[in-house]
């Protein structure tokens, strides 16, 4: 597929023609959006709750691979709001019949790009899920396809308007931890050596080609699917390319948005064993270790996984430490933020979070701020631009680790300097008949 | 669905004559398959030091409960590289027999060890073990009557947590979860008197309706909750329910023409009516979801798990003819629960023993102890003035509420 601009230009004002332009008309709160959700899995139905809540949705189409999951997602739709959507398998064959005014994107990573793409060039608003993508070139394409047809992308990235988050920024950034000269970004779980599983047919519910999609076609297992795309390298990047985009976009947000000057990242497997996928069976190939350092001009962000040991004495096991002049300040998730003075005779700091359930998240101001942003023609709080950067750095962390040395990233020109191998693994090859996106 | 009367004097006969009224427990859900005991001479009343333990034990790494019948108590674990099937003195915990055979601990999705509870019929005890060995022990010596490999007798393949279901006495059949819609064997002799297409079996127990007009048998499929004619395994109707990931684990329950059903995983429950043969919608909620442990239905209230396992699951009252959720318990962190005498016994994840009334009115405990350490997902069983409470881990606790 190739994102050219003009085209996009073309296909936008097009769209805008014969689609009522959203921002134009869309200042009443009455105005539904016309709304496709591709993924309706579990993610995927989280946001779409959150949507209906806000009740400026009509869902008039939904998109799986997997027709259980199709029926589930159409069956509580109907529940929710009496909406009958449409139901496909096919990304483009819904694009192609529906008129969308708005795409919720929360299929595995592979998928992104060209999902959202499609979304975009039908002249949709997209709302995806992050990472914006599987590699740096799929993020970049998407985030040029945006600006090109002008269309209102925001990423799930829920934790950049959680409220505890942005009073615990709020603190930060007026100096309430000092001077900060360095930020670990972690998360910690349980867990062992594992077993390989028997590869078996795919459920006769699933398009198992079509959820390979532009990934190899490999076995089907079920630990892949439903929810284990995850934990494979083919479909996504582990707990770096998962978590870790929230993380390193809290770190990011603190620090204005800067680029660092280069990245290095170890780990692997040496708890889990190494990765087994043959005809018979498989493991998950992700690694269950890792440390990616990313080094800025006047700081150090190092970003830690672990999947075993759980967290022991460094409580607690997940978000975002500040350390500075004053003390540690430790953006969490359900536990709020909370702020550790350097002098332990002084009592510490904190803020509970305030979260939506089930699963603990922010996405119901992330959908607001995402309706304002399609009204008022303005750029979301998680804008592509943002999700893109996050993504990306989470990306150099794998591309290092896979390369074995450390890069030097020219956000600027979008590229590795000096490095010709690291700079081809910013795309990936695309099982035909899909095409990796070129920004024409 | 309801007409003749003359076929349900015949059937409900037919359960009776197989598993008679009495204080034991001889079978997963207990003696009338609802999780409920009629006993009543056991006391709450426990010491200021809490509850009495009479004996603890170890059977192994699982998730099978506990079978009683008089002197001896049944149940499974994984010990090395065996499952075990024990019988256990009442009175002691001491293991009287043991039967064992190689099989994987399987613990890739989660502890692994076995999940089905073993059934009492009479002399013979029935075991299935999650890769589809099925035994007919004597439940006094533990000698193999017979024993086959169900998923290759009945060509059926394992689901993906392993065969779960609680084999089911029906006269001198004996029903399986196993396949699309089940399979029946000759209790006796273990042969397959019919089976079902090979497509993935869900993880409830096989649930008879009484009353039918046709003998006919519930049976949790992967996607479907599926009616069978209990003579010749033809389907008579199917209630479509998919889950996320092909889970229906919580036994329906039947009552009053109306067939309960609830699945983990976001699905929520249902009430469906069969006044009309099929199943016709009477309520829908996501206020009520049983991951793994069925509810139980007490004066026409369910108390139920609600909410996966490992996400902090609540303990829930609701309206059997509503679906109107009446009290919630957020922070209990139930592992399993059921009923005696109008009381709930509640075992948490974290092992403490609490009991209090089953009421609309509220959960107010009247008894609480510890008595497991560990994980404990298992259900506490009452025998005999005994509650039978079990960790993950294989610790059985005996604690002793005889008045």
């Amino acid at each position: 597929m190739s994102v050219n601009r003009r085209r996009f230009l073309a296909t936008a004002a097009a769209a805008s023609a014969v689609v009522s332009a959203p921002h134009v008309h869309a200042s009443s709160k009455d105005k539904k959006y016309r709304t496709a959700l591709i993924g309706s899995g579990w993610w995927g139905m989280n946001i779409l709750r959150e949507a209906l809540a806000a009740g400026q949705t009509k869902v008039v189409a939904l998109c799986d691979v997997d027709r259980d999951k199709l029926e589930l997602a159409g069956e509580e739709v109907m529940d929710l709001c009496g909406d009958e959507p449409n139901t496909y398998t096919d990304f483009r064959e819904l694009f192609d019949k529906e008129d969308v005014e708005i795409a919720i994107i929360a299929t595995p990573d592979h998928w992104h790009a060209l999902n959202t793409l499609a979304a975009i060039e039908k002249g949709a608003h997209v709302f995806m899920e992050k990472p914006t993508g599987h590699t740096i070139g799929e993020s970049q394409a998407i985030l040029a396809a945006a600006r090109a047809a002008d269309r209102v992308v925001q990423v799930g990235l829920h934790r950049r308007i959680g409220p505890h988050h942005v009073a615990g920024m709020k603190f930060l950034k007026q100096g309430g931890a000092g001077d900060i000269g360095l930020v670990k970004m972690f998360v910690h779980s349980r867990g062992g050596k594992e077993t390989p599983t028997k590869n078996s047919p795919p459920p006769e519910n699933l398009d198992w080609e079509m959820y390979c999609g532009p990934a190899p076609l490999r076995p089907f297992n079920r630990k892949i699917h439903p929810g284990g795309f995850r934990h494979y390298l083919d479909f996504a990047n582990g707990t770096l390319g998962d978590w870790g985009v929230h993380w390193l976009d809290q770190m990011l947000w603190w620090c204005d948005q800067h680029s660092p000057r280069s990245v290095h990242s170890t780990g692997g497997r040496p708890i889990r064993g190494e990765a087994v996928s043959n005809e018979e069976e498989q493991t998950s190939d992700t690694p269950d270790c890792q440390i990616a350092t990313y080094e800025f001009e006047n700081f150090t962000a190092v970003w830690e996984h672990r999947q075993f040991a759980g967290n022991g004495p460094e409580q607690p096991s997940i978000g975002c430490c500040f350390y500075g002049t004053k003390g540690t300040f430790h953006m969490g998730w359900r536990d709020g933020w909370t702020f550790y003075p350097d002098d332990s005779k002084k009592s510490t700091f904190h803020q509970d979070s305030e979260l939506q359930e089930p699963d603990g998240h922010n996405l119901k101001l992330l959908w607001a701020d995402f309706l304002s942003a399609i009204e008022t023609g303005g750029r979301p709080v998680a804008d592509i631009e943002i999700g893109h950067q996050a993504t990306t750095l989470s990306l150099l962390g794998m591309l290092s680790l896979k390369l074995g040395r450390s890069v030097r990233w020219d956000a600027e020109a979008g590229r590795i300097t000096n490095d010709d191998e690291a700079n081809r693994l910013l795309v990936r090859e695309y099982r035909a008949p899909w095409t990796y996106p070129v920004i024409g | 669905m309801f007409k003749s009367r003359l076929v349900v004097v015949w059937f409900v006969a037919g359960i009776c004559s197989s598993i008679a009224f009495s204080d034991d427990w001889p079978r997963w859900r207990g003696p009338n398959m609802d999780g409920i005991s009629r006993e009543s001479n056991w006391t709450a009343e426990w010491p200021q030091t809490g509850p009495k333990l009479l004996w603890t034990c170890e059977v192994g790494i699982g998730f099978s409960s506990i079978v009683v019948q008089g002197e001896r108590a049944y149940t499974m674990g994984h010990v090395e590289d065996n499952d075990v099937i024990y019988c256990l003195d009442v009175n002691n915990g001491d293991t009287l027999w043991k039967h064992e055979y190689p099989s994987p601990l399987d613990d890739r999705d989660f502890e692994g060890g076995p999940t089905s509870t073993p059934t009492i019929d009479g002399d013979r005890l029935y075991a299935l073990s999650r890769a589809g060995d099925l035994f007919c022990l004597d439940t006094l010596t533990g000698s193999v009557h017979w024993q086959i490999q169900v998923a290759e007798a009945a060509e059926v393949r394992v689901p993906g947590w392993g065969f779960s279901a609680p084999p089911l006495v029906v006269g001198n059949r004996l029903l399986l979860n196993v396949g699309e819609s089940g399979a029946v064997l000759n209790k006796d002799k273990g042969n397959i008197v019919w089976s079902s297409a090979d497509k993935e079996c869900g993880y409830a127990s096989p649930v008879v309706i009484t009353g039918a007009a046709k003998p006919t048998v519930v049976f949790a499929s992967a996607r479907a909750f599926i009616g069978v004619d209990l003579e010749t395994g033809k389907q008579l109707w199917s209630e479509r329910w998919l889950t996320s990931f092909n889970c229906n684990a919580a036994d329906p329950i039947i009552h009053d023409s109306k067939m309960f059903v609830s699945s983990g995983y976001n699905r929520g429950a249902a009430l469906f009516d069969f006044q009309n043969e099929t199943p016709k919608l009477v309520w829908k909620t996501k206020e009520l979801q049983n991951q793994l442990h069925s509810s139980l239905l007490y004066d026409n209230h369910l108390y139920g798990i609600d909410g996966d396992m490992d996400d902090g699951p609540r303990l829930k009252c609701v309206e059997w003819s509503t679906g109107k959720v009446v009290w919630s318990v957020d922070e209990l962190r139930p592992g399993g629960l059921s009923i005696a005498d109008g009381k709930l016994l509640v075992l948490t994840q974290s092992g403490e023993l609490l009991v209090a009334p089953a009421t609309p009115h509220g959960f107010s405990t009247i008894a609480r102890g510890q008595v497991l350490q560990g994980k404990c997902w298992t259900v506490p069983v009452l025998a005999n003035g005994r509650v039978y409470c079990r960790s993950v881990q294989g610790q059985v606790a005996c604690v002793d509420c005889r008045e």
